[in-house]
């Protein structure tokens, strides 16, 4: 009895193929995006993307390429040629990392940001 | 009767450890005032703090990764291939991709934590607002600390690298004689 109200239920679905087709599909993509959405919050994805809403200004200011690095070659001899024109390339990157103390200071001391205890209440 | 004196131990340490943090939360009635009162700048300035931090993780870490794959990585092989040790080399590099996953994951709780306080309305919260800014800027020390790591071993491959110089150019010299 069970057995025959499941296939007509099936039959009766059969019949409307479009609309489970349709309805498939979208319950399909919404997972999908479900998934990528949570993989591109929890691989910090999310952190570099500076073209979401509120990064305008800065959007221009990101290196987009990689063109200054030159590819030291992984392969070949080892002389003392090869050796300075490493060295070269090498210094000329942890120049750029030494020219400025990132994520130095401390911008979220709470008396520059103007919220600290006051004078009059010394405890704090 | 080591165990019950350890439990009371135990139990002494969190006592004093809420109390420290009961006493933490606790902000004078001015001070909640001032955060109400600048609260939209504060925000303000969180709000372009979050901007420009976003923009220094981008090309700060762009230009990391890039020294350990195109330049770090790329020696090491070629000592490798060539079968000149560096054994120095890979354990620093080592140590300097695991401090780069490190930034990454310190770079990401930090910027979770700055959201967190952001979307904080400091008219209504002030004190967890305060809370999240602390938070926040713990996060943060704790990236340049980062930072700080990974310039070391940076420097520390740049020293290796000398030595390796020396060493090439005094057997150079031994074989030429």
């Amino acid at each position: 009895m069970a057995l025959q109200k499941i296939k007509n239920r099936f039959l009766a679905l059969t019949r409307c193929k479009f609309a489970v087709m349709i309805a498939l599909a979208i319950i399909v993509s919404i997972i999908l995006v479900i998934i990528s959405l949570t993989i591109y919050r929890n691989s910090g994805a999310v952190q570099l993307d500076l073209s979401r809403p509120g990064y305008i200004d800065v959007r221009d200011k990101a290196t987009v390429s990689d063109a200054d690095f030159h590819n030291f070659s992984s392969t070949g001899e080892v002389n003392q040629k090869v050796i300075d024109e490493f060295r070269a390339l090498f210094v000329k990157q942890v120049k750029k990392v030494e020219s400025a103390d990132a994520f130095g200071g401390d911008p979220l001391n709470p008396k520059s940001l103007g919220i600290d205890a006051d004078e009059a209440n010394p405890s704090q | 009767m080591i165990i019950f004196g350890l439990v009371v131990a135990a139990g002494l340490s969190c006592l004093s450890l809420l109390y420290v943090s009961a006493q933490d939360n606790a902000l004078s009635d001015t001070q909640v005032s001032k955060i109400k009162s600048n609260c939209i700048s504060t925000k303000n300035t969180l709000n372009q703090l979050h901007t420009s931090d976003a923009l220094l993780r981008v090309n700060r870490g762009q230009i990391y990764e890039l020294i350990q794959t195109k330049l770090m990585d790329k020696f090491n092989e070629r000592l490798a291939s060539n079968k000149l040790g560096g054994e120095n080399f890979k354990t620093i590099t080592t140590n300097y991709g695991t401090a780069l996953d490190g930034f990454r994951q310190d770079y990401k709780l930090y910027e979770e934590q700055l959201s967190s306080a952001i979307a904080i309305d400091c008219d209504v919260h002030p004190i967890a607002f305060y809370d999240a800014i602390k938070s926040a800027r713990t996060q943060r020390e704790a990236v340049y600390a980062d930072i700080k790591y990974l310039n070391q071993f940076i420097d520390q491959y740049q020293s290796v690298l000398s030595q390796f110089d020396k060493d090439y150019k005094a057997a150079s010299k031994g074989v030429s004689r």
